[in-house]
């Protein structure tokens, strides 16, 4: 895994997510849907924005909470998706 | 935004359609509180009931601007028959997202053909805005297999449909599965005499024991309401905002039609200033919100994050202006417009509906309100 890639991964969802809500500084370790920070559509939003920028399609199997609860499992989850998380 | 050559042709056909197969017979229906089954297959034979899914599912694959397009003209003819399409496409597209590949097999095609009809079961008695707070229950039954207990209200569609794609809880988990109107234990109890969308065929929907296999879970448990059926709601709200769309469409064409022409001495009405007033609002709402609808479907077809705030801004833009529209368009009419045999009345009914449907008014405002704030950080960095 290149430090490069992961950094830049978390940063890209690091940006959306700051984004899309009122916090002005996100721990990586936050667990976004137990804070109450975001909406009932935050989601779906976070899915399709890793689906769209990550090329990444998110099916069945990877409805688990542990892949998008915070910036880190979200950036570990898109590593893993593309082959660059061992 | 533009129309690509393909889909201005598209949306002339789709108002062609609309013109010959639902507009001549929308007060009937609105009358009789029930579509024709000859205006349902119509649907089916074009390919309009799955046209936004991928061909290999039985669907045309067309883009959701195109889809959009024909939901517009289908509204502007008859809000409950743009209901059809719109509940279709809502459990199309969330089994098109979230679907195991024996669940397409299976589902889809049947839909995507019209050969099958299908309703999304999420309201109920007590749970309309709050989904959080569903009654709906699965047990564990043998096996797998899951027993369903629970109603479900206001469920457009629900009359005709061949499925149900059902929310309720698992020990507390929000869980999605289809129901096939057979099952036993399932029970359909049509709701009547609503002011609007009168042939929508809205039911209740009872289930008592109903057993449910493992293998019609849609999803996962603790995703049903979270990543499940946003996806169809996304296009419910989508579909919603171009039915109104059309409504105001329609509103906006009658209105001039009768302003242009009723004589009010030696002068026409629309060439009375508060007349000309109320136009021209109507009017620039129309464009206002073919903007927001256009955009709302593109955002869609790009995949693009934003494309669910652009739906909640459409939804929430065209049905306010369609009940705007549609009381200046009875206003406009004056005493004919209060009557039933006057078009005007029957928009002026289904308007409030779009209110109420796919998020009420409310709902949206407090959702884009929260995202509107929620963007000051943009401001910041």
């Amino acid at each position: 895994m290149s430090a490069d890639q992961n950094a830049k991964v978390k940063q890209a969802l690091r940006q959306f997510i700051l984004n899309s809500v009122n916090v002005s500084d996100l721990k990586d370790d936050d667990n976004l849907f137990e804070s109450g920070i975001v909406n009932s559509l935050f989601a779906v939003q976070l899915l399709t924005f890793i689906e769209k920028t990550f090329r990444i399609e998110v099916g069945v199997d990877d409805l688990a909470i542990d892949n998008f609860k915070s910036l880190n499992a979200a950036t570990d989850f898109v590593l893993r998706q593309n082959g660059l998380l061992g | 935004m533009q129309l690509t050559a393909e889909q201005a042709a598209r949306y002339q056909e789709f108002k062609a359609f609309a013109n010959d197969h639902i507009e001549p017979f929308a007060a009937e229906w609105d009358r009789d509180q029930q579509l024709s089954d000859g205006m349902i297959a119509a649907l089916a034979e074009r390919g309009y009931l799955g046209c936004i899914l991928p061909q290999e599912c039985g669907g045309k694959g067309w883009d959701t601007v195109t889809h959009g397009l024909l939901v517009e003209a289908l509204g502007r003819a008859s809000s409950s028959a743009a209901l059809f399409l719109t509940v279709q496409t809502m459990v199309t597209t969330t089994l098109l997202k979230w679907g195991t590949a024996d669940q397409k097999s299976k589902w889809l095609r049947p839909l995507a053909t019209g050969k099958m009809l299908g309703a999304f079961a999420i309201t109920e008695p007590g749970a309309g805005s709050a989904t959080g707070s569903l009654t709906t229950e699965f047990t564990r039954g043998s096996g797998d297999q899951l027993i369903l207990n629970g109603t479900k209200k206001w469920i457009s569609c629900a009359q005709t449909a061949g499925v149900f794609l059902v929310f309720g809880k698992l020990q507390q988990q929000p869980l999605a599965c289809l129901v096939p109107k057979e099952a036993s234990g399932l029970k359909i109890e049509p709701i009547a005499d609503l002011i609007g969308f009168r042939a929508g065929g809205l039911a209740e929907v009872h289930f008592n024991n109903v057993k449910i296999p493992a293998a019609d879970v849609i999803g996962k448990p603790g995703f049903a309401l979270s990543h499940v059926a946003p996806v169809g709601l996304h296009y419910g709200r989508i579909c919603t905002a171009c039915s109104g769309l059309g409504l105001s469409r329609a509103c906006f064409e009658e209105s001039i039609s009768y302003a242009s022409t009723r004589r009010i001495g030696d002068t026409t009405v629309g060439e009375n200033g508060m007349i000309r007033s109320l136009i021209a609002r109507m009017g620039t709402d129309l464009e206002a919100g073919t903007l927001l609808c256009r955009d709302a479907c593109r955002a869609a077809d790009e995949h693009s994050p934003e494309a669910f705030e652009k739906a909640l801004m459409a939804k929430y833009f065209t049905s306010t202006a369609a009940v705007k529209a549609a009381s200046d368009a009875v206003q406009i009419r004056g005493a004919s417009g209060v009557h039933g045999s006057a078009a005007v009345s029957r928009y002026y009914r289904d308007a409030k509906i779009l209110e109420i449907i796919e998020g009420t008014t409310q709902i949206h405002e407090q959702l884009l309100g929260k995202m509107f704030v929620n963007q000051a950080n943009r401001l910041r960095s």
